[in-house]
């Protein structure tokens, strides 16, 4: 906006006078090519490592998915996009996806809603303040596999921690890893209990950096905890959240060691019935035990294009967190912008 | 400038990091062994093979080899990683041992391993039992696996849950009771709802296993002599499936999660009273007792293993060694490998972790049948000559290259079900739906 009242004369181009460029030193032209090269040198690392890490792997994913392609004896006849549409049509592979929604829906939501409370009980002014942040980090720092098995056995249908506590409340044995609800609801509260306090943590460091006199101000004109949080906080961890948001609907969607070695016995990966086998799992089966790598590589990338959409959806969703704040963003250039115009100032506010 | 003492140790750490980068990454010809005609071979085992105490023993007769072995810990561990390292097309150690499981797909594949042939497999062939070498040679004839244990199957059968079914506990009068020579499934079965009438417990531990063994009894599995799938139709598959639906109906399943079985406690509070037995699972039964707190020398424990099988001799699992085409040295790998398959090598391994030999001098060695820990635990069983009388008569079946995931995949499913309580002909019904989904439209 502020923008097309830039003045096009603020910046007059240096007048070139002849024998001007002859005249640069090396050191001059080394230092002309050391501001113009370096930046991109600098980065260069992170983008050639991305394109052999990252790139060469998807595009070659691509083409083995092109393929009629067996883990072990190699690359087969091209089949073209026969092995999506082999998969978009096959019953194993819906049922992936439902558990992987049903998942990630169970693990998610709460898990945000509660690492939200957590951090802005956190952001308050507490006794031991590091001794709090730091015990909710503790179930981040256990791997899942250690995590897997304790609730693994915890969830135990016969013998559990889990189905011995709700004798005796005189509820009847659940069966946690033949039915798909109680599976599912064992394996989100995995989730959960890993990723809760790290995404607080992240949550509790925006919410630091939001100005106290805001509060202060806010609380002096007689509003309650719940009505900062909601009109001062919320709205202003806003590109946090964002970040928290994608990176757990990219971690929910790709959950794999959970479901794994929550039933480690269980000759089909995900349960018997598949009742909880998430599509990375159902991925991993066709890879290596089905051994078909056309079809596996045709998964993850139908997986890649459901992530990449759960992403814009979700952060289209969190644009529309707290729309007051947008409007005062709004309202602030405008004022800027008339103040630009009234002192006639050459350059403008960035 | 002056660095600050973090600095340092930071710029030292960040060097270190990509040194190591640099220096892994061109660091793959580690098995060439340059200096002076020394080799390093690589060997691949998995689960409890006993081979770990022979190979120093190798290197110590065998001047200028050095042995860098590696033990996986399960065998769908280690199918894992061989079929990994076959895809990658490097990787693979020189000797990798495949399990019998899994050889199906290996067969499929079996230009990626040299055949032993050509490297004095034909002096030693006659050392296994016939159907061993069998097993371990590909359509072409080229032999691709030296045979190390083989898997003939007994019945494990826990005598204080007999006694209490006023059944007699003594385990040559089991073996009569069963039948003998003649045992069937129907006998066995018969006897289970007399045992289970009796108790009102269940007879096995769970339906999958029984199932499994049924199928490698018969002449043609999951595959004709041929290669061909062998499932859709089958009379015969179908016939053992209704036999084992009837026996579930009759309530003698334990119901129990394989592999899990409540944490081994099924084992020691009576849940069931017989167990499917190869020879490799009596060390898993030991185990499973010990990891639930029982008494691990077996004293108390219970449990014996009988001179008898339903539906007669047969076999599950078992193990070869392979040489990859990926090896450097396939020479000395094959020579390893035959070492490691020889009878008193075999015997060690059965001495040392309980695998049996696939060998028939092995068998017949007097020192097998000196006491061990496991033979304590099933109350003094003479478990080696019980084994050899059991490995009598068994045939190879042929496995094709989508046996394992049928037998995991497609039964696996429906045999739990059985277990659950769902009727046979749906829980077929269910297995045909999969097969169809995951072989024949794969």
């Amino acid at each position: 906006m502020t923008r097309t009242l830039e003045p096009e004369t603020s910046a007059p181009a240096p007048l070139k006078r002849p024998g001007r460029a002859s005249a640069l030193t090396y050191k001059h032209r080394l230092s002309r090519l050391d501001v113009k090269v370096s930046p991109y040198l600098y980065v260069a690392p992170f983008f050639v490592l991305f394109g052999l890490v990252g790139l060469f792997p998807l595009v070659y994913t691509f083409v083995v998915s092109l393929n009629n392609w067996n883990l072990l004896s190699g690359p087969g006849e091209w089949v073209g996009f026969d092995n999506y549409a082999a998969e978009l049509s096959d019953p194993l592979f819906w049922n992936s996806l439902f558990n992987t929604m049903s998942i990630f829906l169970l693990s998610s939501i709460p898990q945000l809603v509660v690492a939200t409370a957590i951090a802005a009980i956190l952001d308050q002014n507490l006794r031991a303040k590091t001794f709090w942040r730091m015990s909710i980090l503790i179930p981040y720092v256990v791997t899942p596999v250690a995590v897997a098995l304790i609730f693994s056995s915890m969830f135990s249908e016969q013998s559990g921690l889990v189905n011995h506590l709700l004798s005796f409340v005189g509820v009847d044995p659940i069966l946690w890893k033949t039915d798909v609800l109680p599976s599912h609801l064992a394996i989100a509260g995995m989730v959960n209990w890993r990723w809760t306090g790290y995404n607080a943590l992240i949550l509790l460091a925006a919410m630091q950096s939001v100005p106290r006199d805001i509060h202060e101000s806010a609380a002096l004109d007689g509003a309650g905890f719940v009505r900062r949080f909601f009109s001062i906080t919320l709205p202003s961890i806003r590109p946090t959240m964002i970040f928290v948001i994608i990176t757990a609907t990219i971690g929910g969607l790709q959950i794999f060691t959970e479901p794994r070695l929550y039933d480690a016995t269980s000759s089909t990966a995900g349960g018997a019935h598949r009742q909880f086998q998430t599509t990375v799992l159902y991925l991993w089966e066709m890879a290596f035990q089905r051994q078909n790598f056309g079809k596996a590589s045709a998964i993850a990338l139908i997986l890649f294009v459901i992530i990449v959409a759960f992403g814009v959806l979700n952060y289209l969703i969190s644009q529309r967190i707290a729309t007051a704040d947008s409007r005062s963003d709004a309202k602030n250039n405008k004022r800027a912008v008339r103040r630009t115009l009234r002192n006639g100032a050459k350059e403008p506010r960035a | 400038m002056k660095f600050s003492q973090r600095t340092k140790v930071g710029a030292a750490v960040a060097c270190a990091a990509s040194f190591a980068l640099i220096a892994t990454g061109c660091s793959s010809a580690g098995t060439d062994g340059a200096s002076g005609g020394d080799i390093e071979l690589t060997v691949t085992t998995f689960g409890s093979m006993g081979m770990a105490d022979l190979y120093a023993e190798y290197e110590a007769a065998n001047p200028g080899i050095t042995i860098k072995a590696n033990n996986i810990d399960t065998g769908g561990n280690a199918r894992t990683d061989a079929f990994t390292k076959i895809a990658a097309g490097s990787g693979l150690s020189d000797v990798v041992a495949v399990e019998e499981g899994w050889l199906g797909s290996i067969m499929a594949v079996s230009d990626q391993f040299v055949d032993l042939s050509e490297y004095g497999a034909d002096d030693i062939k006659d050392r296994w039992v016939p159907w061993k070498l069998e097993q371990g040679t590909d359509a072409e004839g080229r032999i691709i696996g030296y045979g190390t244990d083989i898997g003939p199957e007994g019945l494990c059968y826990n005598s204080a849950a007999f006694e209490a079914a006023g059944l007699p506990t003594d385990r040559a009068e089991v073996a009569t009771l069963l039948g003998g020579d003649d045992a069937s499934w129907e006998s066995y079965f018969a006897l289970g709802k007399k045992y289970q009438e009796a108790t009102g417990k269940a007879w096995f531990d769970q339906s999958g296993f029984i199932w499994n063994s049924m199928v490698n009894q018969m002449d043609e599995g999951y595959y004709t002599a041929d290669g061909e799938l062998n499932v859709v139709d089958n009379a015969e598959l179908k016939a053992a499936w209704t036999q084992l639906a009837d026996a579930n109906a009759a309530g003698l399943s334990g119901k129990q999660a394989q592999w899990d079985w409540n944490k081994g406690s099924s084992f020691t509070d009576g849940t069931f009273a017989t167990f499917m037995c190869p020879g490799w699972m009596l060390g898993v039964v030991q185990g499973q007792v010990e990891t639930a707190g029982g008494d691990a020398t077996g004293a108390t424990a219970g449990w014996d293993f009988a001179d008898v099988f339903p539906g007669g001799a047969t076999n599950w699992g078992g193990t070869f060694l392979t040489v990859p085409t990926q090896s450097k040295h396939p020479q000395e790998a094959a020579d390893l490998a035959a070492w490691l398959t020889e009878a008193d090598q075999q015997v060690a391994e059965f001495k040392a972790e309980g695998p049996f030999p696939s060998v028939t001098a092995a068998q017949t060695d007097p020192a097998l049948s000196e006491a061990t820990g496991v033979s304590a635990f099933f109350n003094d069983a003479p478990i080696a000559e019980i084994l050899t009388k059991r490995a009598d008569g068994v045939k190879a079946q042929f496995k094709g290259p989508d046996d394992s995931t049928i037998q995991e995949q497609v039964f696996g499913p429906s045999a739990i079900a059985l277990d659950q309580g769902v009727a046979g002909d749906k829980a077929w019904d269910d297995a045909m739906t999969l097969f169809d989904q995951l072989i024949v439209n794969k």
